[in-house]
Parts: structure tokens; sequence; C-alpha cells
């Protein structure tokens, strides 16, 4: 149900296995196999980051709030498990996305805006007409099944940094890492709760003196280490993991989170995949993923 | 290569037949139907009205009131809200499929004054009464608003189960990071809207459906809505007017709220036009009270007083007041009305049939065979332009993250 998670369409129709995701686009990518092969694309997670990049872009310039955009990134990562993206023009369906994200998280944004700020950084593949921001929305929509509430991890933390003490730095950098996971499939494979719990913990257990956590790449090292500890360990090993800490609060977490019912080894999961998002960062893929995305959209008329 | 525009892969008319015309409104209008293809069962299709720039149909995109309802009832599942079958979107136009209700308040009230007037049997408005509740309490512990709940938004099927319909209007009030606001231009129509909204207060909250439900009660005792005003129009600089003849129409019942029953009141932001009502200390001495305004009205229906339990009584006359109180800090929450005694009297259960014992069976639906062409895409009134329903007024854009 609308706020309740265990009821909702995202639990029951958007929350898959790795494999189960895996199949998914797989099966996408046979049925169009002489497409795939034709435009060659680069690694699904350095699209990830192109796509996110272009959409800050796109919510910078109309100021948008951080949650519009976070529901706008999950509708995109929800609508290419349904259409294979070399069928779409990636720039019209991040415009929809935003412009439908912004519908559903009360910050309402006129279409025409929409397009003409897309137009904008987006020339070449956004047309002046609004009727094709519009079909693509039907497009959207009728994909995603009409399922547009969207849970995210910023309640859970919200609701839990008083529980846990956090400091007010420590409640910044979860709710960067939070912002950072919409990079990934995490929120196509886990509950909103169990990514707040892994964003609490990443950032508890960092000290965040140093700022921006991606920046520092010493930083992920420092989370591996972390996952290295709490991997395979039962919750009631992870009091020797608090102790060694010096900090009280990362103890109490670690009690916390062995009382609570939360799924420890989907924690694990999700800090290992963060730590990866935190390598590949940065490795200047951005180009080469601009140009393929551009030939086939061109090619395939797709802008038009 | 030319990029191929949207096909839906469900075709409205492939799986059902259009029976009629239900009614209209200004989002559209709703046909009754029934499935085809192996699809059994009666519908009700609410087609939203398509957005035209000159005389051809254009993808203008979708109101926001639409994007709400379809989201909110692609969520929603409980015996007291209406089930959504599927949402069709074809040929630029939105289909909300629903199960098909023969019922609605509307015209059940209307039935007990036509052609003569006789009351709605006491158990039965128990029985929707408590429906209509445990709906509610289902939409509100899952932080949704209906905001505009009325006789006609309320449906009874021919099981005499009551459902909460129409929730183009509703909103999620959780949301931390936002607060609420009336940015909205028509909330809740007016007979039915709490003292807060008319008082212009900014805040929604649940009680704003439960003073609502009030309403309705009285409604369904009088059959008359009890606080009929008339509603003041937008002036042309779209200033939202304050309600003057509804809020008065309440005073005259209720009598003049004052701080002591209310300690809110003062800070409401319009509470200095309650002051300039025509009321004066001679009025007051008038004014009726909801005691009597109650007794009254149960004395002409002539109750039978068996079975005793149904029989709403004093306990009717105290919930109706706590429903119908001003403070909505103080008005009972959807939770406190189910549990109030008015329910549980001689221990006796509610039916989850509000027709159960009934003699009289209420008409049909009314359906008009004129119309069956869901496709017709002229429709009169249409609005122009793309603008979402909602005004882009008052909303806060304080951005949390820098990049």
């Amino acid at each position: 149900m609308a706020a309740n998670y265990w009821a909702s369409t995202q639990r029951r129709h958007w929350q898959f296995t790795k494999d189960a995701l895996l199949d998914i686009r797989q099966k996408l990518e046979d049925e169009d196999r002489a497409l795939v092969q034709q435009y060659p694309l680069p690694d699904r997670r350095v699209q990830s980051h192109f796509f996110n990049q272009q959409l800050v872009k796109l919510g910078r310039r109309m100021t948008i709030r951080q949650q519009a955009l976070a529901t706008a990134q999950v509708f995109i990562r929800r609508f290419y498990t349904k259409v294979e993206i070399r069928r779409t023009n990636p720039y019209l369906v991040m415009a929809t996305a935003l412009y439908l994200a912004c519908k559903m998280e009360e910050c309402p944004q006129h279409i025409r805006v929409v397009v003409s700020e897309a137009r904008s950084i987006w020339s070449e593949f956004i047309v002046s007409d609004i009727s094709k921001l519009g079909e693509c929305e039907f497009f959207m929509i009728s994909e995603m099944n009409s399922q547009l509430i969207v849970h995210h991890p910023y309640r859970s933390l919200v609701e839990l940094q008083s529980t846990l003490n956090m400091a007010q730095e420590e409640v910044s950098l979860a709710w960067s890492i939070i912002n950072d996971h919409y990079l990934t499939d995490l929120p196509l494979l886990y509950p909103p709760h169990v990514v707040a719990v892994t964003a609490i913990f990443l950032a508890m257990v960092l000290k965040p003196t140093q700022a921006g956590l991606h920046a520092a790449s010493n930083a992920a090292a420092t989370l591996s280490n972390v996952s290295q500890a709490i991997k395979g360990v039962e919750p009631s090993q992870l009091n020797d993991i608090g102790a060694t800490t010096p900090q009280g609060k990362v103890q109490s977490l670690v009690k916390w989170l062995g009382e609570s019912e939360i799924d420890i080894k989907a924690v694990v999961d999700c800090s290992q995949e963060i730590i990866s998002l935190y390598d590949i960062w940065d490795q200047g893929n951005e180009k080469t993923c601009r140009e393929q995305i551009a030939r086939y959209v061109k090619a395939r008329g797709l802008d038009k | 290569m030319p990029c191929p525009g949207y096909v839906s892969k469900v075709k409205v008319q492939d799986r059902y037949n259009v029976v009629g015309f239900i009614s209209s409104g200004t989002y559209g209008r709703v046909y009754k139907a029934t499935g085809r293809n192996g699809k059994s069962g009666e519908f009700a299709i609410k087609k939203f009205k398509p957005d035209k720039e000159g005389e051809v149909i254009q993808y203008t995109g979708i109101s926001q009131s639409a994007c709400r309802e379809m989201a909110l009832c692609s969520e929603l599942c409980h015996p007291n809200i209406i089930d959504l079958v599927e949402i069709i979107l074809e040929d630029k136009c939105i289909f909300m499929v629903f199960e098909y209700a023969e019922h609605d308040l509307l015209q059940i009230i209307h039935h007990h004054t036509q052609p003569t007037r006789y009351p709605i049997p006491a158990p039965t408005i128990k029985s929707i009464l408590f429906q209509l509740l445990n709906g509610l309490l289902y939409l509100h512990s899952n932080w949704v608003l209906h905001r505009d709940l009325k006789p006609a938004n309320i449906m009874v099927t021919s099981k005499g189960e009551v459902r909460i319909g129409d929730l183009g209007l509703a909103r999620l009030f959780y949301k931390p990071l936002h607060q609420l606001f009336s940015g909205d231009k028509v909330v809740v129509t007016i007979w039915y809207r709490a003292p807060e909204l008319l008082l212009g207060s900014r805040h929604y909250t649940p009680a704003v459906d439960l003073w609502a439900v009030g309403c309705i009660f009285a409604e369904l005792l009088s059959l008359r809505p009890i606080f009929k005003g008339e509603e003041a129009k937008m002036d042309s600089k779209k200033t939202v007017p304050f309600q003057r003849n509804q809020m008065q129409k309440i005073v005259e019942i209720l009598g003049m709220p004052t701080k002591e029953q209310w300690p809110g009141l003062v800070h409401q932001p319009e509470y200095s036009q309650l002051q300039s009502l025509p009321y004066t200390a001679r009025d007051a001495s008038n004014v009726r009270g909801l005691e009597t305004w109650y007794w009254t009205i149960l004395k002409s229906s002539n109750y039978p007083m068996e079975p005793p339990s149904a029989y709403p009584g004093q306990q009717g006359f105290d919930l109706l007041s706590r429903l119908l109180e001003y403070d909505p800090t103080k008005r009972l929450t959807a939770r406190e009305a189910l549990q109030h005694p008015y329910f549980s009297a001689n221990g006796e259960k509610v039916s989850a049939n509000c027709f159960d014992g009934m003699v009289v069976q209420y008409p049909h639906r009314r359906v008009s065979k004129d119309d069956n062409d869901i496709r017709t895409t002229s429709l009169p009134g249409t609005k122009r332009g793309g603008l979402p329903d909602d005004s882009l007024v008052g909303r806060p854009t304080k951005r949390l993250k820098e990049g």
C-alpha cells in the first residue's frame, strides 16, 4: 500500500532477485539480438553513471527536489526492465521520467518547462513538440502498469536518526550514500529500509570527516574492510566488530542491528554493491557512452 | 526509419463491451461495460478527458490528479474501497476500469425522497457508516487523505457492500519533506468541507475526512445536506474567497465556535471573517443546536424502537456531535469512531451488508444506452493546454541535495 512497503506494488512487482533481474534483461536483449549487436553500448554501470549525470543536470536547471530525482531514477530503471534501451531515446525517457516523478512527488513542473529545459541541454535529441514527451509518458506509465508510488530509503533514515543517535554529519553522509545508490540496481533488489540501514552503517562506521565520500578513494578501501569484516558473520558476532571501534555509537548500532529483524546478509550485500560503485566512479567513460547512444538514436530516428 | 508512436498493447474494445453512459464530471465520463473475450462481470470505465489542441487530440501531459488517482488506486486494496481492475492507456486517453457498483449514496438518498419522503432504515444507516469508516481507516492508516467524501462518491454494491470511490483528489500526507498546502484549487465539495478549511487552514489532516463523514451521517438521517451553503465563486483575480454562506450554515446549527472549545480558532487565517458573519446575540439564542436538530429529525423519521440495537438514539447523537466537532484535533479519528458505542449497542455486530433485512429494493443505476461509444473523442468543454490541475504556487522549492 501507499505507505506500507510490505503491501506495496514496489515489493510485489518491482523487487527482484539478482538472478531474476539478469534473466529479464537477457530476455530483452535476446528478443532484439540483431539490434543489440548492431549498436553496442557500454557496461550497464557506465550507462547508469551517464544517465545519472545527465538527469542531475536537468534537475539542477529546474531546482528539482532530490526525492523527485530519486523517483525519476527508479522509473527509468523499472522502465528499462520492460523495454530494450535501443528501442528508445534515453534523453526523452529521462525528461519524461522527471516530469512524471515531479507530479508524483508533489512538486509538479509544467510540461513546457521540462521540454524546453531538456532541449537546452540535449538540443540534438529533444524536439520542441511537447506531445512527444506526452506520448512517452503514456508509454512509461503503461510499461510500469501505473505503479508509480515509490518507497525511498530517505524515510527510514529520517525515522532512524534519533533512535540511533546520529550526528548531523552522519545523517548527511548517509543521505548522500542513499543518493548514490540510485546509480546501482539496488533499488530493484532490496527494500528501502535495508538500503537505509546500509547507508547508516557505512556512514557511522566511516566517521564522515572526509568530504564527498566518492571523491576519497581511501573511503572505498575503508568500506571494503568493513564489508570484509561483516561478511559472513552471524549477527551475534557483530558485537565484536562494534567493540573494536572506539565509538560507542557504532557499538550500539551494531547491537541494534543484531536485535532488529533486518536481513544482515542483505545489508552486507548492499554495502558491497555501493563500494563497487565507488570503485568505478570517474572512470571517464562518459564520452563513449554519449557517442554510442547518439549513434543508435540518430540512426533509428528515435530523436524525431 | 520513422519512430513508431505509442500503441497500447491492450485495447479497451477488445476486452469490454460498453453498455452505456453513466455520468460525467470535470475529469471526464464514466461508462458501464461488460467483459468480453472470456472476461465476465460488469465494470465501470472512467475515461479521462483528452486534451485538445484545436480540433486534434494531442498528448499534453497527464494531469497531476489523474496521476495520483492512477497511482493510488493501483496500490489500494480493501473491501470498502472501490476495486481497480486495470488501467488502459490507449489513443491518447486514459481508461480506468473499476468493478461495477450498482448504487451510490446520492442515489439511495434520492430514492428515499421520491416521490414521498421516507427514512432510510436505521440498520442500513449504521452499516453504511460502519463500512465507510472502515474504508476510511484503511486510507488513513496508509496515509491517504480522500479529501472529497460526499454521497455521490460512496458506492454501494448490490450485495450491500460500501465502496469508497473517486480518489481523484486523494493524496498522500506522510511525505515528511513537504508540507501539505491547500495548493489545489478545488478541494472537497463545499457542503462537506470542514470548518478549518473554510477558515483558511493550510494544513490538511485526516480530520477533514471525518467532518465529511459527520455530514454524510446527518444526511442519511435527514435525507438533506445538513449544511447546504451557497458556494462563493472565485473572483477574476483567482483569489480563493471566504465561503461565508457555508460557514453561516454551520454556525446556524452548531453555534459560533469559541476559543474555549477550539483553542486553535484564533490562529485560523480567516478568523476575522468569522467575526464579521451576520450573527448577533439574538441569533445566538436562536441557534437550534445540533441536539435539537438531531432529535427533530429522529422524531420525524419515526424509527421503530425494534430492534433496539439499530435505533440511533442517544449514541447516534453522541457520535454525530463528535464527528461534527469544530476543533479538528478533538474530532474523532476513524479508529475512534469505529469503536463508538453507537456501533456496539447491545453487543450486536454491524452487518457487512447494508441491505440486510431490507424489504425495499433500490432501482438500478441509470445507464444511458444512447451513448455507448467510448471512443468518441469530441467531448464538450475539454480543457486546453497542458497545465497540471494543481496550482504551482506555494510549494517549497528548497533543494535537499546539491547535485
